[in-house]
């Protein structure tokens, strides 16, 4: 039995990190009592542990909540709950693209944020109904008239007409449960036509392989179709056909509207990715939904055992994250420095910094990861170019960017990034977006107060730490987020850093050439101060295309040895020693000097600003 | 200071020859718990107060526990299924079969607050209770107040060869700093004493690097110790020890914390006075005349074996180390009572005993077989050699002079990794 589709509703919550999203879902399975009080936990909806300690949502997640309406009428509805950052924003899109109705919950303290600016034009864009709704009105700090109509100048509408909760108490709860019966859309679909079903997220389980969200668009899934996803190619008969309501629970069929999982003894998320379509093997659709595309990362980084000896193990770990993250990218690389290890690509720097923390917790295996960069397009000069070389190179690790004279121009990737602040930090948004090589778009005055500020930036300049500078630039008041814009061309160098005159390639990076000198003397002096006193001078220089631009010099330790070693003395020096050999192995040893793990990023937080 | 070092050494510049213990032959240290007062840096085990009674105890337990030791054989602290018996060169062992002896050390604490006739009675129930080589290094630390000439002759006349002074500094505030309470002259008049008494050599403990001493404080002290005629001089940089009143002056910013490049530049300066006055430096904090070396530290340094009595005294025999509890109290209990104070043993792995022959043994001039080490990370020596930190001939690996103050830093180095599982 499927369900009638004109009682279901499929929706979804665009909030900014901390506006309640978690909260007002907690509330919404209790108030269709779904989840009674003593079963509540905070976030359910949450799995991962990451999710719950960040307080943030990586994963989509879908719980289906039948709700008597004071019409008397009995309807379904679909929570879709999305992940909010921009790292994600693909997921993000595919997740609106299987709801009709969206809500947009804004903290009535902290008002509007880039954030979810950014997600309700996704929304609109996918042509969903906007439900807006303010949250925390309980809190003393809140200003919902003021936030009421930066909203409704988001929107248009009448700022009366804005409902307002607090989603901690549940108060108005019920109304946005009404409001969205009434106004979001019922789905439309193709009974009887051949299945297709979008696929807005898929999640690995050791046991039953990989579980897959779909949104039914056209047709009908039972447990005995033989499914196929259309981009993958995979196809294999359906295991278990359910929903999540609010454990998951068998079904005999999920047709038009209806939003549920299957699973079908698929290995790896990579065979069911995100935006991927699901149709019946033996009668397929004609035609797969619109917008899927293959992840992109944005954001590469080198990835190398401290031991090198854990190569195997970190290759094994590696393979056992893209079982269930088919958005991330691992393949081998050879550092001369550092020796073998992996350059991975991330969808953004949240992304990279959950797989790096995944590995760290559930693999344990020391890791030395390079500063972030982006890939850069290379073009070559003809007249240096090989046999059979390509004209134009890709380069995602700075150690490989071919020598300045073999470069005809190069190209880094850009982004139009939306910044909304407060008027009063306008000046200090710009000037960091300036030093940040931003050009600025276009300014609006969302009201009074809050100014929506675009630029374009290259990605280069922001991943490492331009969020963090925004936010204390700004008190922690601006907000941000960006979308890819292509490349553009630059004027780019490479700086290396060279360590007792070896040049280490993990620390290689390419930089505008406008800013070399103030990036090498930087990075130069931040090292001296991360590396430690050893038992030779290091000098550390950094150098473009082999001139030095900048040199210090770590000084050797002068005494490194215990005044007394008599009697009882020799086992206290043995047991020390035996630890301080343990602690190495948390240092990487390049030639003949020991660099901490932590140097290799760190270093990169020399900005320049 | 508590004073304890088993490590200084030193030699009344001999006019005769000193004859050498066999090399290799085994020692015992024999530790005397009691100070007049504990010194602000000092974390040693020492029982401070006038507590006659305890030292009485004293005088009693130690030849107690010398007998039981004794008489229980070298089976009794080696390894099981080690051989036991340390065959010594010339092949004679006694009837239970221990080894000749070359060295005794009474440490302490202060040995010397005992009176003359205990102490010599100590030593000469070691002489009786083992075979002691008749050359045997028989050395007693002192505190310079403490020396006086009648206890000196007692002490000779029981076989003690070598009296090792804990004089410091000689400067009054740095000595004021370190809460040491002797005058600066009474240095001088325990080694003219020791002189006279016929102790045949004289050691004396310097401290440097000490929060408020300047460079010429150093200089200064260097000079007088050399101007004693002293034989040899040991100059320990001073450590902060977690626990002590010091630290926790550190701790409050009292006193500034220790300066490891001042300290190393002492270092450089004592090597530099001492090496004009004919004293060679034989480990990272010892120097002597040539031949004057202490047969007992060199012991620690090689490997060697030694037993140990007394209150928190440390053993080793053969890869066997074993300690003696610490507290004063439970020492004398465990003794009168019939057993043995004996707190804890272990016997080392074999990469164990390779790590502490490395350590130890870089802290000397001769540095230490590579037979007894390796295997070492044989990638590190190149750029130890290049750096002129290391000397590696075919047989030993030893420190350059710029290598010594870093022993443990290339200790470090040097220690292969360890082979996964």
């Amino acid at each position: 039995m499927t369900y009638p589709i004109e009682r279901i509703r499929n929706f979804a919550i665009i909030a900014h990190v901390d506006h309640g999203k978690s909260t007002l879902a907690d509330r919404m399975l209790q108030a269709t009592k779904l989840v009674d009080a003593r079963d509540m936990r905070e976030q359910y909806l949450d799995r991962m542990d990451i999710e719950r300690e960040r307080g943030i949502t990586i994963k989509a997640q879908a719980v289906r909540m039948p709700y008597e309406a004071s019409d008397g009428s009995e309807y379904l509805l679909n929570l879709i709950d999305t992940p909010g950052h921009v790292d994600f924003s693909y997921e993000v899109s595919r997740a609106m693209n299987a709801c009709e109705g969206a809500i947009l919950l804004v903290d009535a303290a902290q008002g509007v944020q880039a954030q979810t600016v950014a997600n309700l034009y996704v929304a609109i864009e996918a042509g969903l109904e906007v439900v807006p709704v303010l949250n925390k009105i309980d809190l003393p700090a809140a200003r919902p008239e003021e936030v009421a109509e930066e909203v409704a100048a988001l929107l248009g509408g009448d700022p009366a007409d804005i409902l307002a909760v607090s989603a901690k108490t549940g108060q108005g709860v019920p109304e946005v449960l009404e409001r969205i019966v009434a106004h979001v859309p019922a789905p439309r679909g193709d009974v009887d036509g051949p299945p297709r079903g979008l696929v807005f997220d898929s999640v690995f389980d050791p046991y039953r392989g990989v579980i897959t969200f779909v949104r039914i668009i056209d047709g009908i899934l039972r447990p005995d179709t033989h499914i196929r996803l259309m981009a993958t190619g995979f196809h294999n008969g359906i295991d278990e056909l359910g929903v999540i309501s609010p454990e998951p629970r068998p079904v005999d069929a999920l047709g038009p509207g209806e939003v549920g999982y299957f699973t079908a003894a698929i290995k790896a998320v990579e065979l069911a990715k995100v935006g991927d379509t699901v149709t019946d093997h033996v009668r397929p659709a004609p035609q797969p939904l619109p917008g899927y595309r293959e992840p992109t990362p944005m954001v590469f980084s080198g990835l190398y055992p401290v031991d090198s000896a854990d190569f195997p193990d970190l290759r094994d770990a590696l393979e056992k994250l893209r079982l269930n993250d088919a958005s991330f990218t691992f393949e081998p690389e050879t550092s001369v420095a550092l020796g073998f290890g992996f350059r991975c690509g991330f969808l953004g720097l949240l992304h990279m910094e959950i797989i790096s923390e995944r590995l760290d917790r559930e693999f344990d295996i020391p890791l030395v990861t390079t500063a972030p960069n982006v890939a850069y397009e290379v073009h070559l000069d003809e007249r240096t170019l090989k046999p059979n070389e390509p004209r134009v190179v890709t380069v995602s690790n700075p150690a490989e960017l071919p020598a300045p004279n073999r470069i005809d121009h190069l190209l880094e990737p850009v982004v139009d990034a939306m910044v909304l602040c407060p008027s009063e930090y306008v000046g200090a948004v710009m000037q960091l977006c300036e030093r940040r090589r931003g050009e600025l778009a276009k300014m609006d005055y969302l009201s009074e107060q809050r100014v929506e500020l675009r630029y374009t930036l290259p990605l280069g300049e922001i991943i490492f730490d331009f969020f963090d500078r925004l936010k204390s630039s700004t008190r922690g008041y601006a907000s941000l987020d960006y979308e890819p814009a292509g490349m553009r061309r630059s004027k780019l160098v490479k700086v290396d850093i060279l360590l007792n005159g070896e040049p280490v390639d993990a620390f290689s990076a390419i930089v505008h050439a406008d800013k070399s000198y103030e990036y090498g003397k930087a990075m130069v002096s931040k090292l001296r101060e991360l590396i430690p006193r050893q038992l030779f001078d290091v000098p550390i220089q950094a150098a473009i295309g082999g001139k030095i631009i900048s040199r210090e010099t770590v000084k050797a330790r002068r005494k490194d040895v215990l005044a007394k070693c008599y009697g009882g003395d020799i086992t206290r020096k043995r047991k020390l020693l035996e630890r301080q050999k343990e602690g190495k192995k948390r240092m990487k040893s390049v030639g003949a000097v020991e660099i901490p793990q932590e140097a290799f990023v760190a270093a990169l937080s020399v900005g320049g600003d | 200071m508590a004073v304890v070092t088993h490590a200084a050494d030193a030699v009344v510049a001999a006019p005769t020859p000193v004859s050498l213990p066999t090399p290799g032959a085994p020692g015992v240290y024999v530790h005397v718990p009691f100070c007049a007062h504990r010194c602000d840096y000092c974390d040693f085990a020492v029982t401070t107060g006038a507590d006659a009674l305890a030292r009485r105890r004293s005088v009693a337990a130690l030849p107690r526990e010398l007998a039981t030791v004794a008489a229980a054989g070298p089976a009794a602290v080696a390894p099981r299924g080690a051989a036991g018996v340390l065959a010594a060169p010339d092949g004679a062992a006694d009837i239970a079969g221990w080894p000749v002896f070359g060295s005794v050390f009474v440490g302490g604490g202060t040995p010397t607050l005992l009176d003359a006739d205990d102490l010599a009675g100590v030593v000469r129930a070691v002489a009786t209770a083992l075979p002691l080589a008749g050359d045997a290094e028989i050395t007693v630390e002192a505190n310079p107040e403490t020396v006086i000439a009648e206890s000196l002759a007692t002490l000779v006349a029981a076989g003690v060869t070598r009296l090792s002074l804990g004089a410091q500094s000689f400067s009054p505030s740095v000595l004021a700093t370190l809460g040491r309470r002797h005058d600066v002259s009474s240095v001088a008049s325990a080694v003219t004493a020791a002189r006279a008494a016929g102790v045949a050599q004289v050691s004396v403990d310097l401290i440097y690097g000490t929060p408020g001493e300047r460079d010429a404080d150093w200089h200064a002290s260097l000079r007088q110790a050399v101007g004693l005629g002293v034989d040899h001089v040991s100059c320990y940089a001073l450590t902060v020890e977690a626990n002590t009143p010091f630290a926790a002056r550190v701790r409050r910013g009292e006193v500034p914390d220790i300066d490891e490049d001042v300290q190393a530049r002492r270092m450089a300066t004592a090597d530099a006075v001492l090496a004009a006055a004919g004293l060679r430096r034989y480990e990272v904090s010892n120097w002597a005349r040539p031949g004057a070396e202490s047969a007992h530290n060199r012991t620690y340094w090689r490997g060697g074996d030694w037993l140990a009595l007394g209150a928190s005294s440390h053993g080793h025999w053969q890869g066997r180390r074993w300690w003696n509890v610490r507290p004063t109290g439970r020492y004398l209990a465990a003794v009168e009572a019939g057993g043995a104070p004996v707190a804890g043993a272990e016997v080392l792995t074999a990469e164990q005993r390779r790590t502490e022959r490395l350590l130890t043994g870089l802290r000397t001039v001769d540095g230490v077989p590579r037979a007894a080490v390796t295997p070492v990370d044989e990638a590190q020596i190149g750029a130890l050699v290049r750096a002129g930190l290391l000397v590696d001939d075919a047989a030993r690996l030893r420190l350059t002079p710029a290598g010594l103050p870093l022993a443990d830093g290339i200790a470090l180095r040097l220690l292969p990794a360890r082979e996964r599982c």
